[in-house]
């Protein structure tokens, strides 16, 4: 009785938790092999102990619709970062498409851009088709078939990416006129993984004509294209079917930046034995995927091309 | 060089939440038995825990940063619901298990029936504790709680899934040959 007065509660806890120092604890340790109480206690808390981790070590998966790991953050993130970007648009899009009502010439808002993504020439031919200015009713109802049309003209996963890059030829002198704040701020991050030449191709016309629309809205953007996979065939000397274009863009657009993932760098020299060799002015990332990530947490623009 | 040793810190450190994940997962199921919201708990604590990444100094502290972050998620969470939730009305997966399951599958509701019973505080230092070995120092830093009431919740909740536990499993010896064996 006297030892388990000694020894309180707490102390036994500690004992078991191995929070006493060694020397405390070897002292205790005779004591409590000595006293068949005290030692009772001390096996009904190691048995606590073990029970508690046995009841956790496999606890329920969590609900299927929340089971698919980090990758469903990223993606609740992702649809987030496109929903709010795709709302912002529609608002820009409805309050310039209202304009041209009060424009004499409906010519100037369908003059075409000879150097915008082909996307730019579908929206002006479809609306040039129209044989009279539209009305606020038929705009509204247009505006879906146009998002449509331009996704597989610029092979754009997201529907702001084709919108954005049709926005300047049609609407240059619309935006104009609009005040955009000169301190306003655009991040884009562009994602390319794949190595199809009409589909880099198409891409790289996709982030010219972004890049020109930033430019002639006077908004203070700043465009990261960021490669992994196969699509870092875009920026390696030996195998880009675009590097003149690459180095001329990076010439003509200081806000623009190409960035190579390290990753997929290291896993070809690993597994395939290639040295990859990028063209002047690209930089490398740790990795693309957290580069992405650390892109949309910073609230920059996502898009997948 | 510098670089380099910043992008290598950069990918331990995603590796690092990567594998912390289901550890945390583990700890927030055993403090609200909800599965969904254990969940959303994690996600939550990641979260947060990417976007704060400059502020853990020292990666050997990043298990006592994570479960920081987890409990003061878990305590917002509590906070903004104030509670509701009768501990009586949480289901248990385990809870109802027919006799015809096996022994370990009864020993693991019990168990998690009990320390779903338990108050608050003294689930989460227990499951600290017995989950991931935490010491009460680190215990107290998680929870921000002092040393002294890590140790009193600890021993009241011991003492409590004992009451709780230990009798039925001596009614039940087939029970206590399954703990024998786990051990």
């Amino acid at each position: 009785m006297n030892q388990e007065k000694r020894y309180s509660d707490e102390f036994l806890n500690a004992f078991v938790d191995n929070q006493i120092a060694a020397e405390e604890k070897s002292r205790a340790y005779v004591e409590i092999q000595r006293d068949e109480a005290l030692n009772r206690q001390v096996c009904e808390l190691r048995k606590l102990h073990d029970l508690v981790q046995l009841a956790y070590r496999e606890p329920p998966a969590p609900p299927a619709h929340a089971a698919s790991g980090p990758d469903s953050g990223r993606a609740r993130l992702r649809f987030g970062v496109a929903a709010s970007f795709l709302l912002a648009l529609g608002i820009v899009l409805g309050t310039q498409i209202r304009i041209p009502e009060s424009a004499t010439t409906p010519q100037t808002v369908l003059t075409p851009d000879p150097v915008a993504p082909r996307a730019v020439a579908n929206v002006s031919s479809r609306q040039s088709a129209l044989p009279t200015r539209p009305s606020k009713a038929e705009v509204a109802v247009a505006s879906e078939p146009v998002q449509t049309a331009v996704a597989p003209t610029a092979n754009l996963q997201q529907a702001p990416a084709g919108t954005t890059a049709a926005a300047p030829a049609e609407l240059a002198p619309i935006a104009a006129q609009r005040e955009i704040p000169a301190n306003a701020q655009t991040k884009v991050l562009i994602h390319l993984a794949r190595d199809d030449a009409t589909q880099l191709s198409q891409a790289l016309d996709d982030i010219e004509g972004v890049l020109k629309h930033y430019r002639n809205i006077h908004l203070n953007a700043h465009v990261e294209v960021v490669v992994n996979g196969k699509g870092l065939e875009l920026v390696r000397t030996d195998t880009s079917l675009f590097a003149g274009r690459i180095q001329r863009l990076q010439r003509e657009y200081d806000n623009l930046t190409f960035a190579a993932c390290q990753n997929t760098i290291d896993r070809l020299a690993r597994e395939q034995g290639i040295i990859v060799r990028l063209l002047p002015g690209v930089i490398t990332i740790d990795s693309g995927m957290a580069e992405i990530m650390r892109r949309q947490n910073q609230g920059w623009a996502y898009l997948q091309v | 060089m510098d670089l380099l040793d910043f992008f290598t810190r950069s990918r331990e450190a995603q590796r690092a939440l990567q594998q912390a994940r289901a550890r945390l997962y583990r700890v927030a199921y055993a403090w609200c038995h909800n599965a969904a919201l254990a969940d959303d708990l994690v996600q939550e604590t990641l979260s947060k825990a990417l976007k704060h990444s400059a502020q853990l100094r020292d990666p050997k502290a990043r298990d006592a940063w994570l479960f920081t972050i987890l409990a003061n998620c878990f305590r917002d969470h509590f906070r903004k619901t104030r509670e509701m939730d009768d501990i009586d009305e949480i289901e248990i997966s385990d809870e109802a298990t027919p006799e015809t399951e096996s022994s370990r599958a009864e020993i693991v509701g019990m168990v998690r029936t009990a320390i779903a019973r338990l108050p608050k505080g003294q689930r989460q230092v227990v499951t600290l504790v017995d989950l991931e070995g935490f010491s009460y120092v680190e215990v107290s830093q998680v929870l921000d709680v002092p040393i002294g009431t890590v140790m009193s919740r600890l021993c009241r909740a011991r003492n409590a899934m004992k009451t709780m536990l230990l009798p039925e499993m001596q009614q039940n010896p087939e029970i206590t040959r399954s703990i024998r064996r786990i051990k």
